[in-house]
């Protein structure tokens, strides 16, 4: 142990010596590596998912529904690590929606218990149901839905009357169609669609199977054009490449705006802590799976992975290179250490929820009213990813790229903005 | 340790000692009387509901009106005290854009849920049914105000205005007893390792105190010049939306000016540009900012929200660099 542990420290000191000095560009380089690799990654799973699918819809049953299933889990691991990339990446942060988009309102898609409720004040299109219905009224215009398109789900339906929680597309659209809501409240079990669903004729559960079918093909088809899209981004001469790489503080700031973002406001904030705090099943990132822990879990992995500049694809494959954490151990290696640290804290405490929800203890249970171990859990979470984002700041500070930092996408950035 | 402290001080007299006014003096100008005041109006807000409870009572009204405007002058303080426990979050879920707070409250009423016997029981509630955006349904809104039991929607507003008590009181008492002294006294084993670190967790604050007020409260009801959303106003149903940008900006001018203490001439553009805003809210008589769906009334309210992206651009070009002090990352990053 001692041996091993001294090895580790004389490592630590000859990275830190002059002569292997870090230059940022190459740190960049290995960032834009990584992000074309998960891109790639989160691609070959949503390909698979797409064959998965096409056979259930052209071959009805409970085996093909749960092969489905098993794509769409396993196309969340690689995509959900790539979450880390968005925030500080405007080409990222401006597609993402059309992938990841939650919550939604999911009774604009398909059918929904009568406990749903029906239109809310936000959102006159909550209950549409799209599937049942081939012609309805969106926004005062008639919408011709006879055939359900890629084109209409993107253009039409998605984001509808300008309503963010009318998601017609991406992984939770996809998830929605194979498991359905998750009518368990704080119980135990996921959504329980029936693979009938789908079924042809007379076999044929819920009505307009068909429709159900078509939708679902259409969404699938959307991701995977739209992962085609960002994995091109990401390669030699892709302009989320050239971004990041053209300015060097600029892409170094980038990096830790995602990396800040993600853990605090983001994962910490929006996505775990208010679903506490709210005691709502519903607040659940993947709550027809009830793949929410892993949701968490993914996004942590992938913000230290960034930061140490190494990820595990999914053929086992790594990739490698000079990363935040050398650039930051060659001015302050006491903060690298902090930093190291406490993502490692904040991954474990991550795997908690995972590894619990794992052996039968599902999210939805850990947000019930009054259950002290889960909400110890998921704040256990929330607190390491708040903490790490502490030594994020001084990353900045110490890095001195403040002030480079895209605010956001919003046209606000803009004061006149407004006016336009 | 004491000595150390002294020889140091009197070493760097005029770089230390500067840095660290601005810290004391904005706690104790500036953040402290701020929650004594929000902790002495919470407590008047719970006695007078025990004394009328009723949806209607004028008193009762009154007195939730003048402790939700000591809540809307600390908003943008949200670290330490406020954090523990959830506490701001219970004083104020909002925004609410999935209807969880009529949704909460309704249903406790219906199934006369027992949680609501006492305040330390309700501390286990789903913040969407505490705090006081929560109050502001149970004593403005149409159908919470006399949904159900009168008896047990009296004994909600009692628990609720309790806790709101329990709640401001817990944060004015951490700030006394501790926390002042933990951002003016900066330590390795702290939470601010150095007076910069202190500066920054404040010019944060006023970062995301104006973000909120230009995003949330303006921001939320203009939507788009096609699509408006009045009711998705702060506190519309009880008319105090512009009430609430005012209050924030009286707020905001008051730390942005401390914090640029040391720059007399960044200090007076700040002062210029929230005067600004100011003047221009003023101007406006439209409580709810109900008008943003109307052409006319709506440009003013969209100028109202230019002023205030001028104060940030103001403070994010000048002051922090002027303080020394990085942008850091706050709750509203993310979407």
């Amino acid at each position: 142990m001692k041996s091993s542990l001294l090895a580790g420290t004389v490592l630590c000191l000859s990275s830190a010596m002059p002569a292997l000095a870090i230059e940022k560009a190459d740190v960049l380089v290995n960032y834009a590596n990584m992000a074309a690799a998960k891109y790639t990654d989160s691609l070959i799973t949503a390909r698979t998912m797409q064959a998965a699918i096409n056979d259930l819809v052209a071959n009805p049953s409970a085996e093909n529904l749960q092969a489905a299933k098993d794509a769409w889990l396993a196309a969340r691991v690689p995509y959900q690590q790539t979450e880390v990339f968005r925030f500080g990446n405007a080409i990222v942060d401006d597609w993402e929606g059309k992938v990841n988009a939650w919550p939604l309102d999911e009774g604009l898609i398909d059918y929904v218990d009568a406990s749903y409720g029906g239109l809310s004040d936000e959102n006159a299109a909550a209950a549409l149901n799209v599937i049942a219905n081939v012609s309805f009224t969106l926004g005062g215009e008639t919408i011709d839905a006879s055939s359900i398109t890629p084109a209409l789900l993107a253009d039409t339906l998605q984001e509808a009357d300008g309503v963010e929680a009318n998601v017609a597309t991406g992984y939770h659209a996809i998830e929605f169609l194979l498991w359905g809501q998750d009518l368990n409240g704080h119980g135990a079990g996921a959504g329980n669609r029936p693979w009938t669903d789908y079924a042809a004729s007379d076999a044929c559960t819920n009505g307009n199977c068909n429709r159900r079918g078509e939708y679902l093909i259409a969404a699938t088809n959307l991701l995977v054009s739209d992962l085609e899209w960002m994995v091109a981004q990401w390669t030699d001469g892709g302009a989320a490449r050239a971004a990041v790489t053209a300015d060097q503080d600029a892409g170094i700031a980038a990096i830790l705006t995602g990396l800040g973002s993600l853990s605090y406001g983001e994962t910490a904030g929006e996505r775990m802590r208010l679903g506490v705090m709210l005691n709502e099943p519903e607040e659940e990132h993947s709550c027809f799976a009830d793949n929410t822990h892993n949701d968490h879990f993914y996004n942590g992995l992938g913000i230290q992975s960034v930061y140490h500049g190494t990820y595990t694809r999914i053929d086992g494959s790594v990739v490698l290179g000079p990363s935040l954490s050398d650039l930051v151990a060659e001015t302050d290696p006491a903060l690298d250490m902090e930093m190291q640290m406490k993502l490692s804290h904040a991954v474990t405490a991550l795997s908690r929820i995972k590894t619990a929800a794992e052996a039968g203890f599902a999210y939805d249970m850990m947000l019930e009213r009054g259950n002290d171990a889960g909400a110890a859990l998921i704040m256990g979470g929330v607190n390491g990813l708040i903490d790490q984002t502490r030594s994020i700041e001084r990353v900045i500070a110490v890095l001195g790229v403040d002030g480079i930092a895209i605010e956001g996408s919003d046209s606000l950035d803009d004061p006149e903005a407004v006016f336009q | 340790m004491k000595t150390c402290l002294a020889i140091c001080a009197i070493a760097f007299l005029p770089g230390v000692a500067s840095a660290q006014d601005v810290t004391q003096n904005i706690v104790n100008d500036h953040i402290l009387p701020r929650f004594d005041v929000l902790a002495e109006t919470g407590q008047t807000l719970e006695e007078t509901a025990l004394a009328d409870c009723s949806a209607t009572s004028e008193p009762l009204r009154a007195a939730f009106g003048t402790a939700f405007d000591a809540w809307v002058s600390v908003s943008h303080l949200r670290f330490g005290p406020t954090e523990t426990d959830d506490r701001a979050f219970a004083l104020a879920f909002w925004p609410d854009s999935r209807g969880a707070t009529p949704r909460t409250l309704a249903t406790l009423i219906r199934t006369k849920d027992p949680i609501t016997q006492s305040a330390d029981a309700y501390a286990d509630m789903s913040i969407a049914a505490r705090g006081f955006y929560a109050m502001e349904f149970l004593l403005y809104d149409a159908t919470i105000s006399t949904f159900g039991d009168d008896e047990y929607r009296c004994k909600l507003v009692q628990t609720v205005t309790a806790d709101i008590a329990k709640l401001t009181q817990d944060i004015a008492t951490d700030w006394q007893n501790s926390y002042a002294g933990l951002l003016t006294n900066p330590s390795p084993d702290g939470p601010y390792r150095s007076d910069l670190e202190a500066k920054q967790e404040l010019f944060k604050a006023l970062t995301t105190g104006l973000q909120l007020t230009s995003d949330a409260r303006l921001g939320r009801p203009l939507g788009s010049f096609d699509r408006s959303h009045p009711t998705r106003a702060e506190a519309w149903r009880s008319g105090r939306s512009a009430r609430h940008v005012a209050l924030s900006l009286e707020s905001l001018r008051d730390l942005a000016t401390h914090l640029a203490q040391h720059d007399p001439p960044l200090q007076a553009e700040l002062n210029a540009a929230f005067a600004r805003a100011q003047t221009q809210l003023a101007a406006v008589d439209d409580p709810a900012f109900a008008g943003v769906a109307n052409p006319q009334s709506r440009i003013k309210i969209e100028a109202i929200r230019s002023r205030v992206e001028e104060i940030r651009a103001i403070v994010r070009n000048a002051l922090g660099s002027s303080l020394g002090v990085v942008s850091g990352f706050n709750a509203l990053d993310g979407d």
